[in-house]
C-alpha cells in the first residue's frame, strides 16, 4: 500500500521480489545495493539461515530522490523461495505495490517456476489482489547458462497475463537495473494515474480545519494511507550506510544496532520534579500540624496538673 | 447499472474503507502528544509508530542512533510473524511483544488493527513502568484512530507533473 506523506513530502512504495528457491532474488538486491548511487541506498538487511538461504526476507531501502517535489522511496523486499516457507512469503507480500517475479531459465526448472507463480497468485488473492490489479514484471534470470529455455517457451508457460519481461544474468548484474526500473516506473505510473491532480500544485481538501499549505496537506485514497506530519518536531534521521561492499555471490548482512554513545541521559522530568516538590511540601505541613497538636495537648495537660 | 455490479461496488467500497486511514495535521499533533506523554512518564528513549506494512507514521524521542526505516520494516515483520503464531495457537493476537537486551530493550504494542507502537528503552526505566504507561497510551491512540476511521474521506492529489518527473528521475537513477 503506497504511503503518501504530503507534510514530509514523501511517497513510500513497497516492492517484492518473488520466485522459486535459488532463482536469484537476493542476488538482484545485492546488485542493486552495490550499483545504486550513494547515499540513495541504505543497508541491505538479510534474515537468513546459516546456510545463507533467505529465512524471512531481505530488505533494502532505496531513495529515488525528488519526484515533482516529493521524496520518493522504495522499500524492496525478497521472499524466501523454498516451498516450506509459504507463511512467511504471505506476510512479506502484504501491502506490496509491485512484484518482480524472478524465474529460473535453466532447463528442468519450469515446474518450480510454475508452482511459484501459482503460489504468488494464490497469496495475492488472499490480500485481495491479482496479476491484473498490481504491477508485475517477469525477470528471466540465468540467461548465461548453456541449457536454458527460450524466451518464447518461458513466456508461453509463465506469462499468460502479458506482463513485461526482462532477460537477466543477475550474478553479473545484467538486467537487474532494467527490471527494477521497469517495475518502479509501472508503480509510479499507477500511482500517478490514480492520484494526479487536475490543477498543478493544488491539493483539494473538503476539511476546513486543515490549512491549505503544501506542508500541511492531508489526504486519503482508495488503498492509500496518507500521513500528515507537518507539526512533528524535526528529527535526525540516521542515514543508512553500507556496512561493507557486497562480494559477488555472498550476502551482506547489515546489523541493526542502537548506538549508546552521544545519547542524552534521561533525567527527572519537570512534571516529576513538581510532583516531588508537592509531596515534600505536603509532608512538611502535615508534620507541622501534628507537632502543633501535640504541643497544644501537652500544654493543656501541664495546665491541668498545675 | 446491474444489480450484481452495484453489489460489487458496495463491497469494494467497504473493503477500501477498511484499508483507508487518514491522518490530518491535528491528528499527528494528538498522536505526538500521547506519544510524548508516554515517553516522559515511562522514561523510555523513543517511540516509533509504524503501520503494519512497515512504513513509519511518526516518532518521538531520541532516534538519532536508529535507522528508522530498517527498524520499521523489521518491527512490521516481527509483528506479522507473531500474529501468525498467535493464530496457529488459537489466539486472536499477542497484543504486546517484548525483546530484552543487555542494556536496550524494545516493546511492541499493537494499536488497533493496523498500527504498531515500538518503544525503545534502556536501564533508566523498567519494563513494568513501560507496560503500565503503554496501556494508557494505547487506549489514547486507539481513540484517535477510531475518530480517524469514522471521518469522511477526501481525495488525494499529486502534482500534475509527477508522471513525467518520475520518468526523468528513474532514467537518472538507473543510468548504467
Amino acid at each position: 500500500m503506497v504511503q503518501i506523506n504530503f507534510s514530509l513530502k514523501e511517497v513510500n512504495c513497497k516492492i517484492v521480489y518473488y520466485g522459486p528457491g535459488l532463482s536469484g532474488k537476493t542476488t538482484n538486491l545485492e546488485v542493486v545495493h552495490k550499483k545504486a548511487p550513494q547515499p540513495s541506498v541504505g543497508d541491505l538487511t538479510s534474515i537468513a539461515t546459516e546456510g545463507d538461504r533467505t529465512l524471512f526476507f531481505d530488505f533494502l531501502p532505496l531513495n529515488l530522490g525528488q519526484v515533482a517535489g516529493m521524496k520518493t522511496k522504495f522499500q524492496i523486499y525478497t521472499v524466501p523461495g523454498q516451498v516450506y516457507y509459504n507463511s512467511t512469503r504471505k506476510l512479506v507480500l502484504q501491502g506490496a505495490d509491485g512484484v518482480v517475479f524472478v524465474a529460473d531459465s535453466k532447463r528442468g526448472k519450469m515446474e518450480e517456476n510454475i508452482e511459484s507463480l501459482k503460489n504468488l497468485e494464490e497469496n495475492l488473492k488472499e490480500h485481495g489482489l491479482s496479476f491484473n490489479s498490481i504491477p508485475v514484471v517477469l525477470q528471466y534470470n540465468k540467461r548465461d547458462l548453456p541449457d536454458v529455455y527460450s524466451v518464447e517457451e518461458l513466456d508461453e508457460a509463465l506469462n499468460s497475463f502479458s506482463a513485461p519481461h526482462v532477460e537477466a544474468v543477475a550474478r553479473d548484474g545484467e538486467g537487474v537495473f532494467p527490471t527494477l526500473k521497469k517495475l518502479a516506473g509501472m508503480v509510479l505510473q499507477s500511482l500517478n494515474d490514480q492520484h494526479s491532480s487536475v490543477k498543478s500544485g493544488s491539493v483539494s481538501s473538503p476539511h476546513s480545519r486543515t490549512t491549505h499549505t503544501p506542508a500541511a496537506e492531508e489526504t486519503t485514497t482508495n488503498s492509500t494511507t496518507a500521513v500528515a506530519t507537518a507539526t512533528t518536531p524535526p528529527r535526525t534521521r540516521a542515514t543508512g550506510t553500507r556496512q561493507a561492499a557486497p562480494t559477488k555471490g555472498r550476502r551482506t548482512t547489515a546489523s541493526v544496532a542502537y548506538g549508546s554513545s552521544a545519547r542524552p541521559r534521561i533525567v527527572s522530568s519537570p512534571r516529576r520534579q513538581k510532583r516531588r516538590q508537592g509531596i515534600v511540601i505536603g509532608m512538611t505541613v502535615g508534620i507541622s500540624v501534628v507537632a502543633a497538636a501535640i504541643g497544644l495537648y501537652l500544654s493543656n495537660m501541664l495546665g491541668f496538673f498545675s | 447499472m446491474k444489480l450484481g455490479e452495484d453489489k460489487k461496488l458496495i463491497n469494494d467500497s467497504d473493503h477500501l474503507k477498511d484499508q483507508r486511514l487518514v491522518f490530518y495535521r491535528e491528528d499527528i499533533e494528538s498522536i505526538d502528544k500521547v506519544l510524548g506523554d508516554f515517553l516522559e512518564l515511562s522514561s523510555s528513549r523513543c517511540n516509533l509508530l509504524i503501520d503494519k506494512e512497515g512504513h513509519m507514521v511518526t516518532c518521538c524521542g531520541d532516534t538519532s542512533s536508529i535507522d528508522e526505516q530498517t527498524v520499521a520494516a523489521l518491527v512490521a515483520g516481527s509483528y506479522a510473524a507473531t500474529r501468525e503464531m498467535a493464530r496457529l495457537l488459537g489466539e486472536d493476537e499477542f497484543s504486546v511483544l517484548f525483546h530484552q537486551g543487555k542494556k536496550d530493550s524494545i516493546q511492541l504494542t499493537m494499536i488497533g488493527d493496523r498500527t504498531i507502537m515500538a518503544t525503545v528503552f534502556d536501564d533508566q526505566t523498567t519494563v513494568g513502568m513501560v507496560r503500565l504507561y503503554a496501556k494508557a497510551a494505547s487506549d489514547g491512540l486507539e481513540k484517535i484512530f477510531e475518530e480517524i476511521r469514522h471521518r469522511p474521506a477526501s481525495k488525494v492529489s499529486l502534482d500534475k507533473s509527477f508522471g513525467d518527473s518520475a520518468k526523468g528521475a528513474l532514467d537518472c537513477f538507473f543510468a548504467e
